[in-house]
């Protein structure tokens, strides 16, 4: 079964850097960004499969980015992730497309079921 | 009854103490993110095996980490204690340079946020000033938020003092351009609220377009 290819993007360059190294033990295929601009670009260069998208994230919106992502290709799936008082962007980003969302900080158990839910969903698609 | 000028001072204060608080705890977020993140892949190291207790020097990176952002943390802390306890009493001996200081760490996230940088230029050697520090920093808070509202990215703001004629002088220096949405917002055109306030402190406010310019008292009379 070939390898999930999971797209990481949060302004923390060391929280990418560390989750980034569990996925990988955990065989995704990940690659990270820190802001909109970076994200976009391998978003375009490689489509990711599922992409783990910070809402509050340096140069563009994240809910924008999302939309970004969506119109570009609708079948790469989405999962937020939120600080506990975004109630209102993580609405907003379900309601454009989000695959899901996850608080901060992360439970790595919690965020890989859901990235294998949101890769069944895009295989099955 | 409160008068118009107190009611804004309230709401200001208000949307001030709130906008510290989300930073405050967005960023003690983040890092305690990290931490978790970064112990958990130590863990990670040791449970799946991919590295071998022989590679010393990816846990100490790792622990390094780790203690830095626990350091960062507890800056950040005691920025937002000393931001807190400026509240004690209206009236009190304080330095501007340290005041400031709190407030740009408070606010550098909002900054970075919009990718507007936030810069400090102090003259080290200027005297304390007795007055209201909580009032100075509401002032000089409206003043960049309204700044950081209305810049595009890349701009900067820094915030430079001096001591001049006896007067300790805040100088918010404006570097970059307007989103266009905003571009009436542009110093001197917001809400009059900034006149109630250094009303209170005692001093003087000067806007111009890139500059301004708030002189204050060492002794408010």
């Amino acid at each position: 079964m070939s390898q999930t290819k999971v797209l990481l993007v949060d302004d923390e360059v060391e929280f990418t850097v560390a989750l980034a190294e569990r996925l990988q033990l955990r065989n995704y295929s990940v690659q990270t960004a820190n802001n909109a601009l970076e994200a976009l670009g391998l978003v375009y260069k490689n489509r990711p499969d599922v992409i783990i998208l910070d809402l509050r994230i340096p140069g563009m919106d994240g809910i924008e980015t999302l939309k970004t992502i969506k119109k570009y290709d609708p079948t790469i799936e989405v999962i937020m992730l939120t600080g506990h008082g975004d109630v209102q962007s993580v609405q907003e980003g379900m309601t454009s497309g989000a695959f899901e969302y996850i608080m901060k900080p992360v439970d790595i158990g919690e965020l890989t079921s859901k990235i294998d839910k949101a890769q069944k969903k895009k295989t099955e698609v | 009854m409160e008068n118009k000028g107190e009611r804004d001072l309230r709401l200001l204060q208000l949307r001030f103490i709130g906008k510290i608080l989300a930073g405050f705890t967005h960023e003690s977020k983040n890092y305690i993110a990290i931490v978790k993140e970064s112990a958990g892949l130590i863990g990670d190291m040791i449970q799946l095996g991919k590295k071998s207790g022989d590679e010393p020097d990816a846990y100490l990176e790792i622990i390094h980490s780790i203690e830095e952002q626990i350091e960062k943390a507890t800056d950040l802390f005691r920025y937002l204690n000393r931001f807190s306890h400026r509240m004690d009493t209206e009236l009190c001996t304080f330095n501007v340079n340290e005041t400031l200081e709190e407030l740009i760490a408070l606010l550098t996230r909002f900054a970075n946020q919009k990718k507007i940088s936030l810069e400090k230029d102090f003259q080290q050697d200027i005297p304390s000033i007795t007055n209201n520090p909580s009032l100075l920093q509401l002032l000089v808070f409206h003043f960049l938020e309204e700044q950081l509202t209305g810049l595009d990215k890349n701009s900067s703001l820094i915030l430079n003092t001096s001591l001049s004629n006896g007067l300790v002088v805040v100088k918010i220096m404006i570097k970059g351009n307007y989103l266009e949405a905003e571009s009436e917002k542009k110093p001197g055109t917001d809400n009059k609220i900034h006149v109630y306030i250094i009303d209170q402190l005692g001093g003087t406010i000067i806007k111009e377009n890139d500059l301004i310019s708030i002189s204050l008292p060492v002794l408010l009379s």
